[in-house]
């Protein structure tokens, strides 16, 4: 199978959006599942969040960090493999008033995909909460949940845009006004949602939200992305990759999230030092 | 006593020239070598070798084949009983089985009848000799195998002999199971068994990577799409010691995860390979079984100064095949015996840093069992910077959560009738799917049995009628 780049969008200082031919995962995808990328035959597998799958393709967003960003940058134009989908998509059903937040890269692709699939469910009122570092690293607005919803509010980190903080601030002004809160989706940064989830605990509102863990094989196998539910071991790849942010001991999540930092930097380094085709570093 | 003559010994990168690379240990026997030591057979009348192996090799003609110089033919002999050879000679605990039965065995010199049985793959490929295959044009018929572990592969190449059309559907990105994931390079290398599974879809098996069977392809599918399926998913899912300390501590893997990453992902090729692997300077393994031997040899070549084996039982008691554990020792790798950690330290960053551990004791239990139980107050610590846990895999739930209608015992073992097959009619399992996990041999003769069994139900019984099963999606 190819899995033929058909589209790579510069959204903005930080994040492409690449669509991606894989027409038998996006027939059987469902919104909240996610991907695993390998970008070429040495490749990592790495768990990718979906934005949006129809006709034929995937949309994904990609952080302009790291190795794979390069690759793209650097004119990359299919991937060796696509694998999924994977892990347990949402319930399609109303949920009543729901609030649909993000933070970063993944987590706003799970909102789109999200708000798109509850947005056509009777009895939904959808509010989506997404936050971004700074008014440049807005999307354009057509990669927004703008249109999908009843209401949309943009926070920015340093205040240049919206309202001044995470998904949180608003979020915690709906809670204050009285609105009653059936439901809330989520995901992006690890301490956003740790914060996140003693607001959701304290007001006793249901949720789900992506836990990003590190994944190698991601379906059962390593252990690699297990987390601690309740106390009890769950895995991402299987029983996720969506939990309820008051069950998941966050602060275990976050310290692993680190457990690869030293290794990346010598990916990206090696990557940099290699890419030139120079034959510097064959010899 | 007569005089034995001692087996020709096989050629090996000396242990501290083979810490630094990932190639093979052996070398492999030469042609003069394999003769000579084929030789050695005293051709038993009753070959007590035979029945000790799990898959009847005819062990007594290939070695007089070989001493005869006919490699070809004993090549060909093998094969019929054995559609993996290159591997199962590599893996076999040949000491639990043929060459422990061997005669020659009391004198403590049994014929090399793994080396023997590797050699002869060897020279079968290298000179590629074809297999005379598929017996009958059965495509219209079209049989659905679950996993391409040993058990897999094995049921594939029958069913593709008996003319069948066979479908392998993996969760992985590359087929072998255990054979490329788990076992690494330096004791079975990747490229012998990249060949074999090339050799399979030339005889027209069709594999599907990335399908994994109850995630992006449900079992009721292939039920309603297929004559017949075979259930070989292995037992593949990690187990952790569930002690303090552990909930996921950075740097303390499964085995499974850091075999995954150092064999399948090639991470000790890293940055060149993109994934990565931390193994540190001090590593304890804990486990006594091949994988934990696997893991150990495999720190041992990422680079760590101490690698530690933990087992709570003894030396002797360890379940790993003679070889490995004789070639870990060799490699440096630090046994010790009765001891057991009881709670990971880690420091702020969420670093292993120390163990916590208890010395144990052998004990006879009421029921006469000889267990290993804790000595009070003999906690000591060990300072270590990685962790691997090898207390070997039960089945994967993610297949079994979505097929209900397959009976399993309480640890997810597939329970099967004495022709393999399972609770559903037309569903067969072998290998570690139905059996736990066992031996690489055991899978491949299971898969083959299974395999005939299958032809044996679709030329009697009407397949087009399927056995409803439960409709269970993600
Ligand atoms: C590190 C290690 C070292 C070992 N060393 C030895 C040794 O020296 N000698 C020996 O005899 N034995 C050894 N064993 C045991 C031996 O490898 C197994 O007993 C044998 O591989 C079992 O074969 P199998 O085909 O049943 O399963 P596996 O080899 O486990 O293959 C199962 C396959 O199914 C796939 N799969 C699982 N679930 C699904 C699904 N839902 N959909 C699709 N595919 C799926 C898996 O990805 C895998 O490829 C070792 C095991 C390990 C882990
Ligand atoms: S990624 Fe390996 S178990 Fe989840």
């Amino acid at each position: 199978m190819s899995f033929d780049i058909t589209k790579m969008i510069d959204l903005d200082t930080m994040d492409f959006l690449v669509d991606v031919e894989a027409p038998e995962i996006v027939e059987r995808f469902h919104p909240g599942q996610f991907v695993m990328l390998m970008t070429r035959k040495e490749g990592e597998r790495i768990p990718m969040s979906v934005m949006k799958a129809e006709n034929g393709k995937l949309t994904m967003f990609i952080r302009k960090l790291g190795k794979t960003s390069k690759e793209l940058r650097d004119g990359m134009t299919r991937f060796e493999n696509v694998i999924g989908p994977l892990g347990h998509g949402i319930e399609e059903k109303v949920y009543g008033n729901v609030v649909v937040v993000s933070d970063a890269v993944c987590g706003q692709a799970e909102n789109y995909a999200i708000c798109e699939a509850l947005s056509k469910i009777e009895g939904n009122r959808i509010t989506s909460i997404q936050t971004f570092p700074s008014k440049k690293e807005i999307y354009p607005e057509d990669y927004l949940t703008t249109e999908l919803v009843d209401k949309h509010i943009i926070t920015t980190e340093d205040g240049s845009f919206g309202e001044e903080g995470s998904y949180i601030v608003p979020l915690q002004k709906m809670i204050d006004e009285g609105e009653e809160i059936d439901f809330v989706f989520g995901g992006g940064k690890l301490p956003t949602m740790k914060a996140v989830s003693t607001v959701l605990a304290k007001n006793n509102i249901d949720n789900l939200f992506t836990t990003r863990q590190m994944m190698v094989d991601g379906s059962g196998m390593c252990g690699a992305c297990r987390l601690y539910i309740d106390g009890e071991m769950k895995l991402a790849c299987v029983d996720g990759p969506m939990f309820d942010s008051r069950k998941v001991n966050w602060d275990k999540a976050i310290k692993r999230y680190h457990m690869f930092k030293k290794k990346e930097k010598e990916a990206n380094d090696y990557y940099e030092a290699h890419k030139g085709g120079c034959g510097q570093c064959q010899k | 006593m007569p005089k034995i003559k001692p087996r020709i010994p096989m050629g090996e990168q000396p242990p501290m020239e083979r810490i630094t690379n990932f190639n093979s240990v052996p070398y492999g026997y030469t042609e003069d070598q394999a003769v000579e030591e084929a030789a050695r057979c005293i051709q038993c009348k009753k070959p007590r070798c035979e029945p000790a192996c799990p898959v009847t090799i005819g062990i007594k003609e290939m070695n007089l084949l070989i001493a005869e110089r006919k490699f070809k033919e004993a090549y060909l002999l093998v094969k019929e009983d054995n559609a993996f050879p290159a591997c199962s000679g590599r893996v076999c605990p040949q000491e639990k089985q043929c060459e422990g039965a061997c005669i020659l065995e009391k004198f403590d010199q049994p014929i090399a009848i793994g080396k023997l049985e590797a050699f002869i793959a060897d020279w079968g490929r290298t000179h590629k000799v074809e297999v005379e295959e598929i017996k009958a044009n059965n495509e219209d018929k079209h049989i659905a195998i679950v996993g391409s572990g040993p058990a897999g592969l094995a049921c594939a190449a029958e069913c593709r002999r008996y003319g069948y059309a066979v479908t392998i559907y993996e969760t992985l990105h590359k087929a072998g199971g255990v054979l490329v994931y788990g076992i690494p390079e330096f004791r079975l290398p990747k490229a012998i068994v990249e060949k074999e599974i090339e050799h399979l879809e030339e005889m027209g098996v069709k594999i599907e990577l990335n399908h994994t069977v109850g995630q992006n392809i449900y079992y009721y599918e292939l039920v309603s799409q297929n004559d017949a399926v075979f259930l070989a998913m292995g037992a593949g899912a990690p187990k952790f010691m569930g002690i303090p300390g552990e909930n996921p501590m950075d740097n303390v893997y499964s085995s499974n995860e850091f075999l995954i990453r150092a064999n399948l992902m090639k991470a000790y090729k890293f940055p060149e390979w993109d994934t990565p692997i931390n193994c540190g300077n001090k590593v304890a393994v804990i486990g006594a079984g091949n994988v934990a031997m696997d893991a150990a040899r495999t720190a041992k070549r990422l680079g760590a100064n101490e690698v530690h084996i933990i087992y709570r039982r003894t030396k002797e008691q360890a379940p790993a095949r003679k070889e490995e554990l004789h070639h870990a020792l060799e490699e440096g790798i630090i046994f010790h015996e009765l001891v057991n950690p009881i709670k990971f330290h880690g420091d702020d960053d969420g670093f292993i840093d120390y163990m916590e551990l208890t010395r144990m004791e052998l004990v006879e239990g009421e029921d006469g069992r000889i267990s290993p139980k804790p000595i009070e107050g003999s906690t000591f610590y060990m300072e270590c910077d990685t962790v691997i846990e090898a207390l070997g895999t039960v089945p994967n739930r993610l297949f079994l959560d979505r097929a209900p209608d397959i009976e399993r015992d309480d640890r997810g073992v597939i329970i099967i009738d004495e022709n393999h097959m399972t609770s559903v009619e037309g569903t067969f399992a072998g290998g570690d799917a139905s059996s736990g996990a066992a031996t690489v041999i055991k899978a491949l003769g299971e898969g083959k049995r299974a395999a005939r069994a299958i032809h044996a139900y679709i030329s009697t019984h009407d397949t087009s009628h399927r056995q409803e099963v439960q409709r269970v999606e993600v």
